[in-house]
This record gives structure tokens, sequence and C-alpha cells, in this order.
């Protein structure tokens, strides 16, 4: 087997590697085009100025001939690889989060979280790989190459988005917040509660997303990232399946919501049917005389 | 300038059907509009006010059996042409179960060749049923256009756009050429409601049912995967009582008793 491995961001390559290995591929020839320099990993490595579609398709026939064309599932590597797949007229199944081995099957997350499916795939074949499901490492030295293929100019400028380093991936517990704050201010008392609980604040994607409240790394749901402690407890949050699918392997789920209709009741352990505004702060009293702190 | 919107009627995702075994019934689930389809098309009907042309609507029906599901396409397709949608060229056919991405590109890059061909498309960033985002990207390439995903902020220059493109961890400000393809996030604007009137006109914009053949392209006989439900074990309890103050209480003894809480 042939492997390229399309990739915009260091951070992924343990997830490349990680579904190589678990998919049997490790002993496959591999090699990747990325737009930074990689020391390790790959048997061959082709240095490009930007991982973008265009470049792909101007590379011609440095690419052709793989058998499994695989990448990330970050915004830049999808879009590069997906078009290059419709440019080449090879399939693509996107967002793979497991393998099972004895089946050959990869398995892929549909209805927003709700639903699972696992199927067989031909190669060639084009893939992106959910961050965080699989973990590996492959060491090789690459022979690297650098292509200078340019870009088509586009970039007029760049923005750098603000992000404060908080890891709720990894959190033992999670205060979410949603759109019932009315607020940015408001949002004071999830902090304190979180501190308390010793845990972390994340939110609905319409409070990072739309309001910018806050950053996109506390941004919980299939766009944004899963959450996997102990507890989560969900303020203000109606329970979309977009988001509340990102928590489903939460241990313990507690929602405070005043509409006793909302979807979230459904996905929680613990269900306050209260307005937040009264309910939160004689929570965090309560906890505060309880735990004696 | 004309502009195309590939909008899709998706399984609704709040409405899950499954079987006894597990096996989710894509058969008894609803279709609506896909949440960031609206978004596509407010974007465009707000370009084409300025700019003049006209705006029209792209779609294949991904699910099947297509009798069970035409009553819920139509609808969603009206609710397109209620949006700002002008003219629909849509296809169905009796033998697509499920149309998976690489496909469904080749039916909508022929719709659009064939009826219309606008030198700007538009599409939601994902779909809220299959989340691939990869029919706007593939189509891009079948068309030979250009493509960007997970715009923001776009705006119609002379020639070319202007979009703000989620890149992940920063944004980037791009000017693309036309002919392109553009997929946008739920984020670009806030898609007003349909009024009565204009739900009401949707029903006399034209729409055009097509079937494959009327593209060129041979049944294809495709079937369903086996989709499966994500089991949620919740404990579900209800606490209420008068005091909220008891309501605390409760909740931070099961916490306790639940061991994620220490005292
Ligand atoms: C393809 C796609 C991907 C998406 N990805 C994500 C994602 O990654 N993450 C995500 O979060 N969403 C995502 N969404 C959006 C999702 O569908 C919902 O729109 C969103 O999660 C709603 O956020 P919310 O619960 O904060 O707001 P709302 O749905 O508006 O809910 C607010 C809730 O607060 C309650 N409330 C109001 N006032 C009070 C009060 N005083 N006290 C207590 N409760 C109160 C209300 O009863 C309501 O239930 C996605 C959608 C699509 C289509
Ligand atoms: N069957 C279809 N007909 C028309 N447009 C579609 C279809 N499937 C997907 N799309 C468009 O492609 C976008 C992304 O879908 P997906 O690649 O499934 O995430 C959707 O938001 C639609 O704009």
């Amino acid at each position: 087997m042939k492997v390229l491995a399309v990739l915009d961001n260091p951070k992924y390559i343990p997830d490349i590697h990680g579904f190589l290995e678990k998919a049997g591929f490790s002993e496959s020839t591999l090699y990747a085009v990325s737009n930074f320099d990689i020391p390790d990993g790959f048997d061959k490595v082709i240095r490009v100025d930007d991982v973008s579609s265009d470049v792909l398709v101007r590379m011609g026939d440095e690419l052709d001939g793989f058998d499994i064309y695989i990448a990330p599932h970050t915004k830049k590597s999808l879009e590069a690889l997906s078009y290059y797949a419709g440019y080449r007229g090879i399939p693509i199944a996107t967002e793979i989060i497991d393998y099972i081995v004895e089946e050959k099957k990869i398995v892929r997350n549909i209805l927003s979280g709700r639903g699972i499916v696992s199927y067989r795939v031909a190669t060639p074949i084009a893939l992106t790989i959910a961050p965080g499901k699989f973990k590996g490492s492959i060491s090789r030295t690459p022979e690297v190459i650098h292509n200078d293929v340019k870009p088509t100019p586009s970039l007029i400028s760049i923005e750098e988005k603000s992000f404060g380093g908080v890891d709720i991936e990894n959190a033992e517990v999670v205060v979410g917040v949603g759109r019932g704050f009315r607020d940015k201010d408001d949002l004071n008392i999830a902090f304190e509660l979180a501190k308390i609980l010793g845990g972390e604040v994340g939110c609905s994607r319409p409070i990072a997303a739309d309001y910018h409240w806050l950053d996109e790394d506390r941004w919980i749901g299939i766009s944004g990232k899963k959450v996997r402690g102990k507890l989560y407890i969900a303020i203000g949050v109606s329970g979309a399946p977009q988001h509340i699918m990102a928590a489903n392997d939460t241990r313990v789920i507690v929602a405070v919501n005043k509409d006793k209709n909302a979807p979230i009741f459904e996905y929680a352990d613990y269900g306050v049917v209260a307005d937040l505004y009264k309910f939160i702060p004689i929570f965090i009293d309560k906890l505060k005389r309880r735990l004696d702190v | 300038m004309d502009i195309g919107v590939i909008v899709k009627a998706a399984l609704d995702v709040n409405v899950l059907r499954s079987e006894a075994d597990g096996r989710i019934s894509i058969e008894n689930i609803p279709l609506v509009l896909s949440e960031y389809d609206r978004n596509a098309i407010y974007e465009a009907s707000k370009i084409s006010e300025s700019t003049g042309g006209k705006v029209y609507i792209y779609s294949l029906l991904t699910w099947g059996p297509m009798d069970r599901k035409m009553r819920d396409f139509e609808n969603v397709i009206r609710e397109a042409l209620a949006l700002g949608g002008e003219e629909a060229f849509v296809v169905a056919d009796k033998s697509i179960h499920y149309s998976e991405p690489m496909f469904t590109s080749e039916v909508l890059s022929r719709l659009i060749k064939k009826f219309g061909s606008p030198k700007l498309i538009l599409s939601g960033e994902a779909s809220t049923d299959m989340t691939s985002s990869t029919v706007a990207p593939y189509l891009a390439a079948k068309l030979n256009y250009n493509i960007v995903t997970y715009v923001k902020e776009m705006s119609l220059k002379n020639g070319y756009i202007e979009v703000l493109r989620d890149a992940d961890e920063k944004l980037e400000r791009l000017k693309i050429p036309l002919p392109s393809v553009v997929s946008v996030t739920g984020e670009i604007n806030s898609p007003k409601l349909p009024t009565l009137i204009q739900i009401r006109r949707a029903f006399r914009k034209p729409l055009h049912r097509l079937e494959l053949s009327d593209i060129d392209l041979s049944p294809v006989f495709s079937r369903y995967e086996d989709y499966r439900v994500v089991t949620i074990k919740r404990k579900n309890i209800l606490l209420e009582d008068e005091s909220l103050e008891n309501v605390a209480d409760k909740l931070i003894d099961h916490l306790i008793q639940e061991g994620v809480l220490k005292i």
C-alpha cells in the first residue's frame, strides 16, 4: 500500500499515525505533503508553501498512484483533500472516529452524533481523521524534497484568533454555558462554579461563534471540542444533538434549564428545572458551605 | 450576477426513528432543510438584491425511498424558494436510497452546467445529517471552479469575491476569483423567517423536477449502510421542589453519591 498524508498542522501527525497503525498500514510506504518541516515519521516529505486545493492539483503526477490519501479533519486539509479527491474522482469518507480491525471497517458518526455507521471502503480512497480518536507513532527518517509550486495568490491578510489555552477535552469537570445567559458579564457565576468544582468553563456554539463571549477552545460540540470527564453541568443550554452528543462520554451530566421541555433533560442524569439566575447562586452558596471553601 | 445555492433535504436529527435492534430506520425520518443551507440562501439573496441576477436552487434527493420522501423534499425546496431562491432544479430518482458525496456532486455539477451555469455557487459548511463537508469542494473540482470553505464574511467585487474564512486556528482574508464554490458558516448572517407572502409566492416559482436520465446518468440502485443509534444511558432524574435550596442540596447529595464530588 502507498499512503499519502496531507498535513497543515504538525499537531495531528499522531492521529494519522494512530489510524494507520490500527488499520494495519504502518508498514506501508508513507509520504506526506505538508506546509511545515517534518523530521520523522514518513518515508518522504514533500514540503510545499501551502496545503491548498490548487497546490495539490498543480503538483500533477507527483501525487498520483497512492492507495490511501489521508488528512486530519481540519478545515484546511479537509478542503484541500476533498477538492483533490473530486479532481481525481476518488471517493472520500470524512471524520473517521474508529476502525474495526476484524471487519476492516471505518466508523463515522451521522445525524449530528446520534447515529453511527461502519462500512468497508475500497482503494483508492481519501479519508479524513477526527482529531483525538487515534494515537500512534511511526518512526522513519524521511527524504525531504521541496516543491515550489506556488498557490494562486489569494491571501490578503491573516487574523489570529485569541485562545486562552484551556483544554476542556481533558478537564474532569466542565461547566457549560449557553444562550440562557443574557450577558457576557453574567458568565462570572459559571466561572465561579467551575472554580469551586475544580473545573473549566465550556460553552455552546453561539456563545463562542456568534457572540464571541468566550474563545473557541471552550466551544463544545460536533464542530468544537468533545468533553469526556466525570461531570458536565450544562446551564442554559437547550440540548441540540450537535452540542450534547459531544458530551456523551462524560460520566455524569447535569442540566439546568428553565424550560421543562428542553431536550437537554433527555441527555442528563440530573435535571434542574429553574431559572439559572436564581438557582446557580444558591447552588454555589450551598457548595461553598458544604465543601467548606 | 446569477448565483446558485445547493441545498440539501437532510434527515431531521431531532426526530430519530429506530428499530428494537438499534438500527436507524431512515425510511421513517422526516426531511428538513439542512440548517446552514438557510444561511447560504440568505447570503445569495442579499448579494443578488444589490447586484441583480437570479438565485437558482439546486438539489438532489439524497435519501430514499423516493415515494416516501418526495413530499418532504418538495416542502424543503419550497422553503428554499420562500427564503430567496427564484427557480429550482431538483433531481429525485427511484434508484437512489442513499447518495454519497461523490455521486451527489456529479449530479449537482451536471444540473448546474445544464441549467443556469452561475459562476458563484453557495453551500452550507456541513449538512445537518451527514456533516461530511465534502460536497462543496468535490463539486468545485467537478465544475473546475475555485473553492473556499467555512466562509464567515463575503463580499462580491468585480470578477472576484473577498472572503474571511475560518482556518481553525486563524482566520484568512482571501481574494478568490470567480467562478467559485463557497461554503458558508452558520454565523455568516442571521436568516429571517420567510413571511407568509414569501411562502405563498414560493408556490408560483418554477420548480423543475428531473430524473437521472434527464442529466444523462444511469440509475444507480444504491442502498443504505447499516446505521445504528448511539445509545444514551442517562438516569433522567428531575429534581423538583418548591424550594431551590432543597433542590441544590439534593443535587449535591447525588453528586457525592455518584463519586463526582468530594466533601
Ligand atoms: C452542522 C451543525 C453543527 C453544529 N455544531 C454545534 C456545536 O459544535 N456546538 C453547539 O453548541 N452547537 C452546534 N450547532 C448549533 C446547535 O444546533 C444549536 O443551535 C446550539 O447548540 C444552541 O445553543 P444554546 O443551547 O446555547 O442556545 P439555545 O438553543 O437558544 O438554548 C438556550 C436555552 O436556555 C434556556 N434558558 C433561557 N433562559 C434561561 C434561564 N434564565 N435559566 C435557565 N435556562 C434558560 C432556554 O430554555 C433554552 O433551552 C450546530 C448546528 C449545526 C447545524
Ligand atoms: N443532496 C444534496 N443536494 C444539494 N446540495 C447538497 C446535497 N448534499 C449536500 N449538499 C450541500 O453541501 C453542503 C455540505 O454537505 P455535506 O458535504 O453533506 O456536509 C450542504 O450544506 C449543502 O449545501
